[in-house]
């Protein structure tokens, strides 16, 4: 018997495949059961491809934004909010992957790891998801775009939360339109902008470059660069508007002189402009309550010569996440260190009880750097932008307008923070093809930011 | 260099991007643990939202029993595996071979390898004496011994023997030119206890009785029946009860048939009436129409799976039946080829008017028997021709029938068995790479297949289309959590084939996670007890048909299961004892006969003073042991020599055998090479046992 104990193997294998194959699938169902459950034919928590019966998303003041009572969806009262708030709530019919119907269905339909689908009596056991966006402000928001397309964020720079976040074009939720009917009307209306999207940063990227000035440059504050309005580097042209003639980095910054900054990109090199823009959250995914944004991509590491002082000012192939762009501001208003957004507001979870779980920081600039940014940011406010456009806001800012090539208008950008203690807000616009970015993206920010600073001191 | 640095650099971001996914999954069990408290704060807060509608009564009961379901099923599975793996190697010593000098080795199977080479069932460690010198197997009323070919040859009584010759009590058997006298065992059911690591675990279980792991099983069926009958159909409610209870009724009776009239440990049958409680559930609930010819097939496989053990207990008849079997199986394949009708793409049905039949199910019976050989062919003819040309036809039929998920268990299994009788790797290899090649053939040949292929690992791209039964299923085990959502309350049981190839979706989905991988654990399971149990069968008769069938049932729930579930491609094979079907339930039990047929332990109960009876009752149902009581009195009597004395002492001091200068006067007639002879074979042996037998007394 001895021998054909030893010959027995053939068995003990297939029994040790089934074992291995069983933690394969438990793996599986630990990692991707709540993805599964929440596909739309799962009759247990849809019907005709709706969520059932779920919890209501809330902003941060009570406003119900979205429920759904025996597969009958209700979303806001005003349309406004429903379009502004779209891309957050969700189309029912999950087509906006970053929405809370989508990310956070399982919480709303009440499903869970141990309870799966069950329903009691036919009511879930799903729950509220409060927010800390504000409706009003998304409205707000939303209009200020008016119809163009782009995104508008701001959060608070010392706790995360998000106040706003809008994404244009939208639509309304509960009469949905045929979007695949009109491909120019819709271009991308199942995306959040602020969150899925990547754009040519343009010259809000010098605030990456100046940080890195700030840090390897011993001479940044007294160095003088002259601009004749052109200049060739190996070649390549690189341009300025106009001439600027003799500026110091802060001036520099405050006209967003194109050729000052190729002189920096080029002194400082390829390296150190990549590993400034990495610590400032490019080529790498920023997680918003476990939702990914895009990746925003630079690579100067191996460039030289015209692509290295292009890419110095935010054009060569760099592009920028406006979420994770807003982050970089926020970091810089925080005396250098981060703090993640988020906008799901974890109220009846345990984690609450853990002081700023989930919450994550990270220090990416210097307190010395950050404060000599925020002066540099604040003089182009005060020298350039005009302070009567942001009264009172103690606005700290940067414009960006990024050529996108072709005969198509540039990308307007304005990104910044209010170095206020009561109002510690961060935030960017985008406007697609917008045209100049102080004038337009800034005209957004200021009206965003007005209707927020009274929100905030009016509590 | 910058090649190097390049690698590195690969290699420190390819383990980053491993390290930096910890965290995530890290936090997506956080955020799971998140949930938890979140569905109870929400619970507290509005329960008088869930009580403001009026209730019906089954939601209160689900709502409770869903949670007792798990814990009882977690019970009952400990339960019945513990005692199963109780008692450690114990079997019965059924003789002794005596060497010049008093060592006694124990013979302990019906077929005994004997031999040099280690891996022998007696080792006579001598050099010349062969690897594989001889086999001596009981059968047919006595003693055999068989020449392998060894080069010494063998004798009995001095007599040379031609290939096979009998051997009687008290004969010398001379291998070699070595002498042995071969002695009877011992009148008392021997158990000789290794100790093992694992024996305060095992120690464990002892408590368990069998009586009260029924009445939890009883409970678990009444309770499971009861959230049926409330959940499904009103009109099919009467007779799933009806159903249940006349199952419950027979568990208990064939438990009284079994404690009453057999010696052996009962848990496995109650394993098995676990998972045919479960068939029972997944059939009322996906369809209640069948129910009577489901049950109607279990208490056939019940009185199948008794008759093929009455059948077995003398290989010799095992034998017989085999050939019986195998010819009706050739009548069967051929029938099917001819008459077969096609359902769900396979032909593989036959239509007797009254009732449809899977005639390849009943074939696997015969299959399994078709492995069998006795140990002494085993070691002699390397034969494998006729086996194979059986399981030729059988995989050939099957690939007629385009039935590719039998042909593959027919073709894994043979593959298990055929290594067991030829140990020879080469042969497998060629044989598994032309099947290879063969089903690479049968696979690109048949679209119907292919797409299956195609789905495989992609399913939710296909979400429904291709991948439509296995997104379901998928869908369905999320939908169902640990505890499930209660018997007959799922949606997978409006699919097609949910109740045969989606099983474990309806076992998740209605009964929990937890529940569903208790099932295949007990499919598992029977496969460590056919391997635990093999190194004490007394016949390779035993062995090799109880891991032909655990073979069948492992692949079969590899198909099954995974299939379902998208870790191998959809083949359509039922889930042992828990699918739908009837040829399926009655060929599963009669396949579990085989594995029962290999324990030869007594349970506790029968042990002590119930040893002996227990022997009796043996030799009162007709079945003689090898050793007749009578002869071993007898023998013992003759042939005192004072053995016991010197066992005792060796027994005591456990010293290298033959230790005390008082042994060795008594037998310094022994030359230096016969004592360097006893200590190998007393070594080579293991573990003295082959002395303690007699030192015990």
């Amino acid at each position: 018997m001895k021998i054909l104990t030893k010959r027995a193997f053939g068995l003990l294998l297939l029994a040790l495949i089934l074992l291995l194959g069983l933690s394969v699938f438990t793996f599986r169902y630990v990692k991707d059961a709540r993805a599964w459950a929440q596909y739309p034919t799962n009759k247990h928590l849809f019907q005709n491809g709706q969520l059932l019966t779920t919890g209501e998303i809330q902003d941060r003041n009570g406003e119900v934004l979205y429920r759904a009572e025996q597969g009958v969806q209700s979303y806001h009262s005003s349309d406004t909010v429903r379009k502004a708030l779209m891309h957050t709530t969700g189309d029912s019919y999950g087509n906006v992957a970053t929405s809370v119907q989508v990310a956070f269905g399982d919480r709303l339909s009440g499903w869970g790891p141990v309870n799966g689908a069950y329903r009691f009596n036919d009511k879930s056991f799903g729950t509220d998801v409060t927010l800390t966006l504000d409706a009003e402000l998304c409205a707000e928001a939303f209009q200020a775009l008016k119809g163009r397309k782009g995104a508008v964020g701001v959060y608070n720079y010392k706790t995360g939360e998000i106040l706003c976040m809008v994404s244009s074009p939208s639509f309304d939720p509960e009469h949905h339109p045929d979007v695949a009917a009109n491909p120019e009307k819709y271009d991308g209306a199942y995306l959040n902008r602020l969150i899925s999207a990547a754009y040519t940063p343009g010259s809000i990227f010098k605030l990456v470059t100046a940080a890195a000035a700030i840090d390897k440059m011993p001479d940044y504050d007294s160095k003088v660069f002259h601009c004749e309005g052109e200049k060739l580097i190996d070649g390549d042209k690189v341009t300025c508007p106009s001439p600027h003639g003799e500026v110091t980095l802060k001036q520099a910054l405050a006209v967003s002189c194109n050729i000052a900054f190729a002189e920096i990109s080029l002194e400082l090199g390829g390296q150190t402009i990549q590993s400034y823009a990495e610590k400032a959250g490019f080529n790498a995914n920023l997680e918003v309550d476990g939702i990914k944004a895009a990746r925003g991509k630079i690579s100067t590491a191996d460039a030289k010569g015209g692509d290295l002082a292009w890419a110095g000012i935010g054009q060569y192939n760099d592009t920028a996440n406006p979420l994770t762009f807003m982050a970089y501001m926020g970091s810089i208003a925080n005396q250098g260190v981060r703090v993640n957004p988020w906008f799901i507001d974890q109220n009846s979870s345990l984690l609450k009880l853990l002081p700023d779980f989930g919450v994550k920081k990270k220090r990416i600039l210097t307190r010395e750097t950050a404060e000599t940014l925020k002066t540099l940011m604040r003089n182009n406010v005060t020298e350039e932008y005009g302070e009567k456009n942001y009264k009172e806001l103690e606005l700290c800012a940067k414009s960006g307008t990024a050529e996108v090539g072709g005969d198509k208008a540039p990308h307007a950008w304005f990104a910044g923070f209010m170095n206020r203690e009561d109002c510690p807000l961060a935030f960017v616009v985008i406007v697609e093809n917008g045209g100049s970015g102080s004038k337009v993206a800034g005209a957004v920010a200021a009206k965003v930011l007005k209707a927020a600073e009274k929100k905030l001191t009016s509590d | 260099m910058d090649n190097f640095i390049d690698s590195v650099g690969n290699l420190t971001e390819s383990t980053a991007s491993i390290l930096g996914n910890i965290p995530a999954w890290l936090g997506s069990i956080l955020a799971w643990l998140g949930n938890v408290p979140v569905w109870f704060g929400d619970m507290k807060a509005s329960v008088e939202g869930y009580l403001a509608d009026p209730i019906e009564f089954v939601e209160f009961y689900t709502f409770v029993v869903r949670w007792i379901f798990p814990v009882l099923t977690s019970i009952i599975f400990v339960r019945c595996i513990m005692p199963l793996l109780q008692g450690g190697v114990s079997s019965r010593i059924w003789g002794f071979l005596e060497i010049k000098g008093g060592y006694r080795i124990a013979v302990r199977h019906w077929e005994n390898s004997i031999g040099r080479s280690k891996l022998s069932d007696i080792v006579i460690n001598l050099p010349f004496v062969s690897r594989s010198h001889a086999v001596l197997s009981y059968g047919e009323g006595g003693w055999h011994i068989t020449d392998l070919e060894s080069t010494g040859g063998v004798l009995v009584n001095g007599e040379k023997v031609e290939r096979t010759g009998c051997v009687q009590i008290g004969d010398t058997i001379s291998l070699s030119g070595a002498d042995f006298l071969f002695l009877p065992g011992d009148e008392n059911c021997e158990s000789l206890k290794k100790e093992s690591r694992f024996d305060w675990l095992l120690k464990l279980g002892q408590g368990f009785t069998s009586g009260k792991t029924l009445l939890m099983i009883l409970m678990f069926q009444f309770f499971g029946s009861v959230q049926l009958c409330l959940s499904i159909n009103e009109e099919w409610a009467g007779k799933a009860a009806y159903t249940f209870s006349i199952y419950m009724l027979s568990e208990c009776v064939y438990y009284f048939l079994l404690k009453k009239f057999t010696k052996k440990y009962i848990e496995l049958e109650l394993l098995i009436y676990f998972l045919c409680g479960m068939n029972l559930f997944v059939v009322a609930a996906a369809a209640p129409g069948q129910l009577y010819k489901q049950l109607a097939a279990i208490l056939l496989g019940l009185v199948s799976y008794s008759i093929i053990q009455i059948l077995i207990k003398d290989p010799g008849l095992g034998r017989k039946l085999k050939y019986a079997l195998v010819a009706c199986s050739v009548v069967l394949i051929i029938l099917n080829l001819t008459l077969g009708e096609a359902r769900f793409g396979a032909r593989n049905w036959i239509n007797l008017g009254f009732i449809t039949i899977q005639p390849m199910e009943f074939v696997k019976v015969a299959f399994v028997l078709a492995g069998t050989a006795t140990l002494d062919k085993l070691l002699t003819t390397r034969n494998l021709t006729a086996f194979i040309g059986f399981s030729g036809a059988c995989i050939g039929a099957l690939i007629l029938m385009r039935d590719l998920g039998t042909s593959v268990i027919f073709f894994v299994t043979f593959l298990v068995v055929a290594f067991m009788r030829s140990g020879d790797i080469r042969t497998i290899a060629l044989i598994s790479s032309g099947a290879a090649l063969g089903a690479f053939a049968v696979v690109s040949f048949l679209p119907y297949i292919a797409s299956r292929f195609q789905a495989w690992g992609h399913v939710w791209q296909y979400a429904d289309t291709i991948g439509f039964q296995q997104t379901r299923t998928l869908i369905a085990a999320a939908s169902g959590g640990l505890i499930g959502l209660g018997g007959g309350n799922g949606y997978l049981v409006g699919i097609a084939a949910s109740d045969t190839d989606l099983v474990f979706g309806i076992l998740s989905e209605e009964w929990g996670f937890l529940i569903a991988m208790i099932v295949v654990l007990i499919v598992v399971f029977l496969a460590f007890l056919a391997l635990y149990l093999m190194r004490d069968c007394k016949s390779s008769f035993y062995a090799i048909s109880a891991c032909g069938a655990a073979s069948i049932f492992i692949i079969q729930t590899i198909l099954n299961v995974f299939g379902s579930l998208d870790l191998l491609p959809l083949t359509g094979v039922t889930l042992p004892f828990v699918s739908n079907g009837g040829s399926s339930m009655v060929v599963c039990w009669a396949l579990l006969a085989f594995i029962k047929a290999s324990d030869e332990r007594v349970r506790p109960g029968f042990s002590g003073a119930g040893a002996a009876a227990a022997c009796d009752e043996d030799s009162d149902n007709g079945y003689s042991d090898p050793i007749n009581p009578v002869d071993l009195n007898v023998a013992k009597r003759n042939d005192a020599r004072t053995l016991t004395n010197l066992f005792q002492r060796k027994g005591k001091g456990n010293a290298a055998f033959p230790g005390s200068s008082a042994a060795e006067s008594r037998y310094d007639d022994r030359d230096e090479f016969e004592r360097w002879f006893d200590e190998e074979t007393a070594k080579q042996n293991g573990d003295g046992s082959g002395g303690k037998g007699g030192a015990e007394e």
